[in-house]
């Protein structure tokens, strides 16, 4: 296993924000206008033309026929058609690329002020609620690309042409309008009914992948008693009703395309019976096969309605879940700079899971600097939970936190903290930037590479500017690295959640012997199942 | 040929999940794509059948209108039939569309299905050593995706590809029932347009490499940075991931539009060829019409023969548009059935001899069918695949075979990893064990302790969450031991005593001995006061490390 080496190339000056620029958007609708309309005025004006010239063949009229014009239109028409589609995509494309930075880094912050990113587990560790998440914010992304943008211009195609109808064929309107209502109650129909379909989607593939979730984690015992295979398929035929309900969903979505063929054609049968029944004959009947072939036009573009309807009930369902985690966002205060801490004083903590479940009795702690304290307890004890609390992850600001007398409320004990997760993430990124020191030196990196012993592995993946991702790292190689980030914190309160997890045991001790030693002038916590780890340390037995 | 409308999508699960695991394992095998074209090989045909047959009525449906519209403006007559066919072959049309979007629905959900049934019997078959090499995550949003993108690209992709060949075919023999020339010309922008494809192509590939050469990593950032959300908080570094993040997806959206630019020209390429032919077929019909040009095929012809050509001119080319627009298929298909391979290939096996101190030969017949065996060794020595192929659940090799007296219905497996079912304690406790009487359930949970009303309360009732999440690991273990008391076979259990409270440490080992007088309880562990309870102990050597081969 190697890592790529390489480094950041820039080939490019530095790109200017996103939200100092202009949104396109105007101009991607201005080009679907004209793209609909070109397309619709291509057709109308072709079959005008033909007709007049037929009618002007048959007489003397035809040496004097003026066709340079109208030959001149239909070839703009093309032109313009192909020049417009083209800007519709390319410029509508950039708006929602644009959009979609704005959005995404709204969410990143959104999501980090959210008090349950900080409380609990996190659920996007895993790799298929991340996915089903990215699904969502892909499906808002593009929504006014695929849906939007296609609406406005159908109906600004839609009321040209009934507009252009009213005025050669009138009575057209009538049947025009029928159709018109009849994709109306389609529309209503196959929305909800989609809807529903797609929430009964969402929800039976969560479930379903959660139930084969805990299967795989519990694959041994299971595997043991036999009981695997029935687990996968009660997990299983939930896929299958999932795939069901898309079948389902599918034939309403042919319903609205059927629909949707039909209106064009029917339009322009319509307008061509409307024009002979109010008696046009001849020269008269050619606004009327121009109206009647734009409409045959616009049915051409109506064909992707079913898509326009699913990315339009992708959005909503998207959006719902998105939503959550705007609802409820701390605030988040300005970091106070680390000044010294001599002691901590926990006054009475209540000790209370984050799901509710009470884990003991309030407890109360004198923690100093110089004088480190170990956590243990097995699994389930409320390590982790009480590191959180400590660190202001967690819990009420009630003013149970104190340090010579003054109250140390959430924000501050957040600001003055490091807090070494267990399950700490390796950023794709450089080496350095998964340090986390923007203002260490090359030289502090490697100390801290150095005495977590991954010196020679960093300089094989190429040194500090290397970039890494998580499963180029072992576990081990993972927890190490987050040990060095704690070497290279200067934050005077030091949380780490199980530090010598994955490693064996001789290296475990030696490096965290070294982080102790490095961090002797400040308060440091740290958890671990393995009373060995104890050293020195004031045991806390949870 | 690189066709797409929509670029964005191409790349939707394929930085995520997708690509990672398929540069690894790069070996060319085809056990899930080549299965599932013959298992969707039917419903295709069917699907295409139907396509068709759209395909003809629409042309009718042309032909019947330009008569209708002809006849009434060039010669003031009204065709009935001819409104009638218009109406006729308009809503055949329309039913026999509806019927072949139905059957490729179906065919790809029934694709779908068979797919996932043969996944669902490969990962019931599957090794746990194989099965763990891949992120539970990975997995389960694999199975939750792969099968449907596979589908789209074996029957949608396929479809849409096919129509592309039959259908500009029918739409010129039916224009050249009205004239040979004209439909000779819309055939000849098909090599045109093939020519500039591969030119396009080309120009897009070599853009599509750079991007993925400057930018490729940042691809995937706003994922990653949401994955490693609560490491970045804890390293205070919000502020400055954010704005990284914000200039990385920048620099990333603008090396896309470098790409779209060029990939949505193959687009454009369809429709100037669509609408070229329109309007060129429009000017030289017209000119015809007047006589004031002779151009053969072109001249002489009336009204509904043009307005005929007309119309089919504009589908011509409908079926390379409906190709281009799914064409986003082929790369989510191609990358998914990559994915599906790793499933259906019988891995290599490599035996690793098992060697014990002071003993030249293990057999497993020689085991008693009561009693507790400890087994012990350095990490590494193998101890909890040994333990798994007694219990059966990894292939035999070297000479271990799955233990006589383990039958269909299993054995036990005491580990903090059980299976915990939501809902009630004594439904946890009681799961798969043949709904035991709640005296009995009572009688185990006030054995191992688990009626402690401060810590769990409700007794039998109280709630278990999902995935037993509200349970501590000792509490698991509780329910783990208080099932074995429920039953009667083998029991195996992987260092049985670590991670545990001491309380808790010395309730296992207590119950385990007490097992071990009707049962076989065999245990891989450090512990030592466990080992001494033993009735026999083995303790596995390291593997032997492997010495270079002489040539």
């Amino acid at each position: 296993m190697s890592i790529k080496v390489a480094e950041i190339k820039q080939t490019k000056p530095a790109p200017i924000p996103a939200k100092s620029r202009k949104s396109p958007w105007r101009l991607a609708i201005l080009f679907a206008l004209a793209a609909i309309a070109s397309g619709i005025l291509l057709t109308g004006v072709s079959a005008w033309f033909l007709g007049a010239v037929a009618l002007a063949g048959l007489g003397p009229a035809a040496f004097t026929f003026n066709f340079h014009t109208p030959a001149a239109f239909v070839r703009l028409f093309a032109l313009t058609k192909t020049a417009c589609k083209y800007g519709e995509r390319v410029v509508g494309h950039r708006a929602a690329l644009l959009d979609q930075v704005r959005r995404r880094t709204g969410l990143f912050t959104a999501m980090a002020l959210v008090p349950s990113t900080r409380a609990t587990g996190w659920q996007f560790g895993n790799q298929d609620r991340l996915a089903d998440y990215i699904d969502d914010v892909e499906d808002v992304d593009f929504a006014r690309l695929r849906v939007g943008m296609p609406v406005l211009a159908l109906t600004a195609g839609a009321a040209a042409l009934v507009i252009a109808t009213a005025w050669f064929a009138s009575l057209a309107l009538a049947p025009i309008a029928v159709l018109g209502l009849a994709i109306g109650l389609m529309h209503t129909w196959a929305s909800s009914r989609v809807t529903r379909q797609w929430a009964s989607v969402r929800s039976s593939r969560r479930t379903a992948g959660q139930q084969i979730g805990s299967a795989l984690a519990a694959l041994v015992p299971l595997k043991a008693e036999r009981a695997f295979s029935s687990l996968l398929q009660e997990a299983f035929s939930l896929f299958s009703a999932a795939e069901a309900n898309t079948l389902a969903q599918r034939c309403a979505f042919a319903f609205v395309d059927l629909l949707a063929g039909l209106a064009g054609p029917l339009a322009a049968l319509s307008v061509l019976l409307a024009a002979w029944h109010a008696g046009h004959r001849d020269d008269a009947l050619l606004y009327p096969a121009f109206v009647a072939f734009g409409w045959l036009a616009f049915g051409e573009s109506v064909q992707t309605a079913s898509r326009i309807l699913q990315g339009h009930v992708r959005e909503r369902a998207a959006r719902a879940g998105l939503d959550d985690w705007r609802a409820t966002a701390d605030t988040e205060s300005s970091s106070t700079s680390p000044a010294p801490l001599q002691t901590l004083v926990l006054d009475s903590i209540p000790r209370q899971a984050p799901d509710g479940r009470r884990l003991g009795d309030a407890m109360s702690l004198t923690l100093r600097a110089g004088q480190p304290t170990v956590l243990v307890g097995a699994s389930g004890t409320g390590k982790t939970t009480l590191l959180k609390q400590i660190a202001g992850w967690l819990g009420a600001d009630d003013g149970r936190y104190t340090s010579d007398g003054n109250i140390l409320h959430t924000a501050t004990r957040r600001a003055l903290s490091y807090l070494g997760l267990h399950d700490a993430a390796i950023l794709s990124d450089t080496v350095r930037a998964n340090l986390f020191a923007p203002d260490a030196t090359d030289d502090a990196c490697w100390q801290a590479i150095e005495a977590v012993e991954l010196r020679p592995r960093i300089e094989t993946a190429g040194g500090l500017d290397a970039w890494i991702t998580q499963d180029v790292l072992s576990l081990g190689e993972a927890q190490r690295l987050n040990l060095a980030r704690a070497l290279l914190s200067d934050a005077p309160l030091m949380l780490l959640d199980e530090p010598t997890e994955h490693l064996d045991s001789a290296q475990g001790l030696r490096i965290l012997e070294r982080v102790l030693h490095c961090s002797a002038d400040r308060i440091v916590v740290y958890s671990s199942h393995n009373e060995q780890a104890a050293q020195d340390a004031v045991q806390i037995t949870l | 040929m690189w066709l797409s409308t929509d670029a964005i999508s191409p790349r939707r699960h394929q930085n995520v999940l997708t690509a990672k695991y398929t540069a690894r394992e790069s070996q060319a095998h085809d056990n899930a794509l080549g299965p599932a074209r013959i298992m969707g090989a039917a419903g295709l045909r069917m699907t295409l059948a139907w396509q068709v047959a759209r395909t003809l009525f629409r042309l009718g449906f042309a032909a019947a209108l330009a008569v209708f519209g002809g006849r009434m403006i060039e010669g003031g007559t009204f065709v009935v039939q001819a409104l009638a066919g218009a109406l006729g072959a308009l809503v055949l049309a329309g039913c026999t569309g509806l019927i072949a979007d139905r059957a490729a629905a179906r065919t790809e959900t029934e694709l779908a299905d068979g797919l996932r049934a043969r996944l669902q019997a490969a990962l019931a078959d599957m090794a746990p050593h194989r099965l763990r090499t891949r992120p539970a995550g990975a997995l389960i949003a694999g199975l939750q995706r792969h099968p449907d993108a596979l589908a789209g690209l074996v029957i949608g992709l396929t479809a849409a590809r096919t129509m592309m060949g039959i259908g500009p075919l029918l739409a010129a023999l039916a224009v050249a029932i009205v004239s040979w020339e004209a439909a000779l010309t819309l055939l000849l922008a098909i090599p045109v347009m093939g020519l500039f494809f591969a030119l396009l192509g080309g120009v897009v590939r070599s853009r599509a490499a750079t991007q993925e050469k400057n930018f490729g990593r940042l691809a995937a950032q706003f994922a990653d940075r949401i994955r490693t959300l609560p490491t970045i908080l804890a390293n205070h570094a919000l502020p400055c991931e954010h704005d990284k993040l914000e200039t990385r997806m920048t620099a990333y959206a603008d090396s896309t539009m470098e790409v779209l630019r060029v990939a949505f020209l193959n687009a454009g390429i369809i429709d100037f060829f669509s609408a070229l032919s329109i309007a060129v077929l429009a000017v030289f019909l017209g000119l015809g019409h007047l006589g004031l040009v002779h151009v053969p095929g072109f001249y002489g012809l009336q009204l509904w023969q043009s307005l005929f050509i007309l119309i089919i001119a504009a589908d011509f080319f409908t079926p390379f548009r409906r190709y281009a627009e799914q064409y986003h298929l082929k790369a989510e298909g191609e990358a998914a059935a990559k994915e599906l391979d790793w499933y259906f290939v019988a891995p290599g096996h490599d035996a690793m001899p098992f060697t014990f101190e002071g003993l030249d030969t293990f057999s497993v017949a020689e085991l008693p069918t009561t009693g507790l065996i400890a087994i012990s060794g350095p990490s590494g020595a193998g101890k909890s695949t040994l333990l798994r192929m007694l219990a059966g659940i990894e292939p035999p090799s070297s000479g271990i075979t799955t233990l006589p007296q383990i039958s269909s219905l299993g054995c036990d497996w005491i580990s903090t990893e059980i299976y915990v079912p939501s809902g009630t304690l004594a439904e946890a406790i009681g799961w798969n064990r043949n709904t035991p009487a709640r005296a009995a359930l009572q009688r185990a949970a006030e054995q191992v302790g688990l009626l402690d009303e401060t810590l769990l309360p409700g007794g039998l009732d109280a709630t278990i969450a999902e995935g037993g999440a509200n349970l501590s690991g000792g509490q698991r273990m509780r329910i783990g031991i208080a099932r074995i008391l429920l039953s009667s076979g083998a029991v195996f259990a992987d260092e049985p005593t670590a991670k545990l409270d001491a309380e808790t440490a010395a309730l296992v080992r207590g119950v385990l001995s007490e097992s071990a007088r009707q049962r076989l309880v065999l245990v891989a562990t450090h512990d030592e006061r466990l080992i001494e309870t033993a009735d026999r102990h083995y303790v596995l050597r390291p593997p032997r490390s492997k010495e270079p081969v002489a040539a």
